[in-house]
């Protein structure tokens, strides 16, 4: 069964102030943007990390960057790599990489000297800026591969090659997936893919320029690259960079932002930290929490709600230069991850979500094994399992290659009967699983919720509330064992379940 | 401070940090490893080191968390930093 969905109205228009909306720029790519953003805000902050840098200063450091890569022999077309933590330079980097028509790829931080030696190789990279923080890292790769240029990423050259202004489909930069199984992939982002996600970043409550964001989830994250760092710079916001999580709470405190984009997992503990310590940990400006990357539980909706901090809750993947939906209505569906952003068409292929656009890759570098299971007749497949209600709004109902198949031949979705279990507030996550033939649940309390319930034995409660759900579910969906978690589940860094 | 009254007052923020504990607070001693005996996962551990910093008034600036094996390990670094 298909059935297909061609976005071509901004339903988000409607939640936007109209003036906003009209500012709302999509540019064609990456040097083009940032030239508008030099004109339009250029003395306005733009990145706080220890010290403060307007859109003009930034101008500057950025054609520095440029000027040494140019010395370092780089030139448009060639592959750069991005090595460093969270900073002020990263975004220095890539900017200055892909205003000169250069593709950065962009490196997570916990990648050890092997891995980074192998890039270099595999991708035969032309330069790599890296900081002091990795240099030990960076050591064997340097030893090794002199066809590498290595750049400190405080370098600064004299002679600014200048911008090129690409095509639209021109790879802009490359960014690692895995999920939570087999091998990392890169995923080509084009120009258009790039400036398509940070204008759809820009949609979906009223008002949106001139705000105060912190960024806490890494850069080499689309989450943290397209919505929280580049949305943030197109709108003419102010970006805090936090170097440290352990620190977050105090920069809030003092840096008071507006906008914070976070992962459920973030998301929750910043609600017991500001449990702990007073509701003023979060900085008082606190309007709107972006969250993705994984299920996001009603109860945060709910529960920053009562705080008076909306938070809406998306859904996006590496491939699709982040942002497919955006829930504007989170109060009246949060278990929703909201309607689609335009330019954009969806397609239903018995359950699973298959994707056209201009957010979409170009496909994985140098993996024609993966590219050919990833696409049928052009579209992305997403593995994802959707439900699109008449609203438009799109509920995930669970991941393909999650499936479990028992022995009876049914297939299982793991996520869908586990998004069951973590309804009832006092279930902070649920993971179902296979396990000789039968299903299992396991539940991890949220003890918050826990701790206010008036009985005996807390965990026989949990367990009879949770055999009621069971008793509500389909008999072949129904699990055969319950195990109450004293831990969280395991999680990879990106905070996502580790499945069994 | 002494070490028994860190060691108390670790107890109250475990309690805390890590409500979902499988362990009593009350029977932590300093021998005891982080990870495999107060079970903590990442997301505990962070918000242990944000208790902590709250509630001795102390920075972890020097340190990784990863640093530490036992509770009698970050007693001696509470205690060097309140010296």
């Amino acid at each position: 069964m298909e059935k297909i969905y061609e976005i071509k109205e901004n339903v988000f228009a409607k939640y936007m102030d109209p003036e906003d909306l009209a500012k709302i720029v999509r540019y064609s790519n990456v040097s083009e943007m940032w030239d508008d953003c030099v004109k339009k805000y250029g003395d306005a902050a733009a990145v706080e990390d220890g010290s403060t840098r307007t859109y003009a200063m930034m101008d500057e450091d950025i054609a520095s960057m440029r000027a040494a890569l140019a010395e370092a022999g780089v030139a448009a077309g060639d592959m750069v790599g991005v090595y460093m933590p969270n900073s002020y330079e990263f975004i220095k980097s890539f900017f200055a990489i892909t205003t000169m028509g250069a593709v950065a790829l962009l490196m997570p931080v916990q990648l050890d000297d092997k891995t980074v030696y192998g890039i270099t190789m595999g991708f035969k990279l032309k330069a790599l800026i890296y900081d002091a923080f990795v240099e030990e890292k960076v050591a064997f790769a340097k030893n090794t591969n002199p066809n590498t240029k290595y750049i400190d990423n405080m370098a600064a050259g004299s002679d600014d090659p200048g911008k090129v202004y690409p095509p639209a489909e021109t790879p802009c930069c490359i960014m690692f997936t895995g999920g939570t199984t087999g091998k990392s992939k890169g995923a080509i982002l084009s120009h258009k893919a790039i400036m398509t996600g940070t204008y759809n970043g820009c949609l979906g409550y009223k008002h949106v320029f001139g705000k105060r964001y912190m960024i806490v989830l890494p850069m080499t994250h689309v989450f943290g690259l397209v919505r929280n760092t580049l949305t943030c710079l197109a709108t003419g916001s102010f970006l805090h960079v936090v170097r440290n999580n352990k620190e977050m709470f105090r920069e809030m405190a003092m840096f008071r932002p507006t906008d914070l984009i976070l992962v459920p997992a973030l998301a929750e503990l910043a609600l017991n930290v500001s449990r702990m310590m007073g509701p003023q940990v979060f900085g008082g400006q606190l309007e709107t929490i972006i969250c993705g990357a994984s299920v996001v539980p009603p109860y945060l909706v709910k529960e920053y709600g009562k705080l008076g901090t909306r938070l809406l809750p998306g859904y996006g993947l590496t491939e699709s230069a982040n942002l497919v939906s955006g829930n504007a209505e989170a109060e009246k569906y949060p278990e929703s991850v909201g309607f689609a952003f335009p330019n954009q068409t969806l397609k239903i292929v018995d359950g699973e979500l298959w994707l056209k656009g201009d957010n979409m890759m170009l496909g994985y570098a140098g993996n024609p094994e993966e590219n050919e299971k990833a696409y049928e007749d052009g579209w992305f497949k997403t593995g994802d399992l959707v439900r699109i209600d008449d609203e438009g709004f799109i509920f995930i109902v669970g991941r393909i290659k999650d499936i479990i198949v028992l022995p009876t031949g049914e297939n299982i979705s793991p996520e869908e009967i586990e998004n069951k279990f973590v309804e009832p507030d006092f279930v902070q996550d649920a993971m179902v699983f296979e396990e000789n033939g039968k299903l299992v649940l396991e539940v991890f309390p949220r003890a918050a919720v826990v701790a206010a319930i008036e009985a005996e034995d807390k965990n026989a409660y949990i367990k009879a509330e949770l055999e009621k759900v069971n008793m509500t579910l389909p008999s072949y969906q129904r699990v055969t064992s319950i195990v109450i978690r004293e831990e969280d589940f395991p999680r990879t860094p990106a905070m996502k379940k580790i499945r069994k | 401070m002494e070490r028994s009254d860190i060691l108390a007052k670790l107890r109250d923020i475990y309690v805390m940090a890590v409500p979902d504990a499988k362990i009593d607070s009350e029977s932590i001693t300093e021998d005891m490893n982080l990870l495999t005996d107060l079970g903590m996962s990442s997301i505990n551990l962070l918000y242990m080191v944000i208790a902590m910093e709250e509630f001795f008034d102390i920075r972890f600036d020097d340190v990784s968390f990863g640093d530490f094996s036992n509770v009698g390990e970050v007693i001696d670094y509470i205690q060097k930093k309140k010296a």
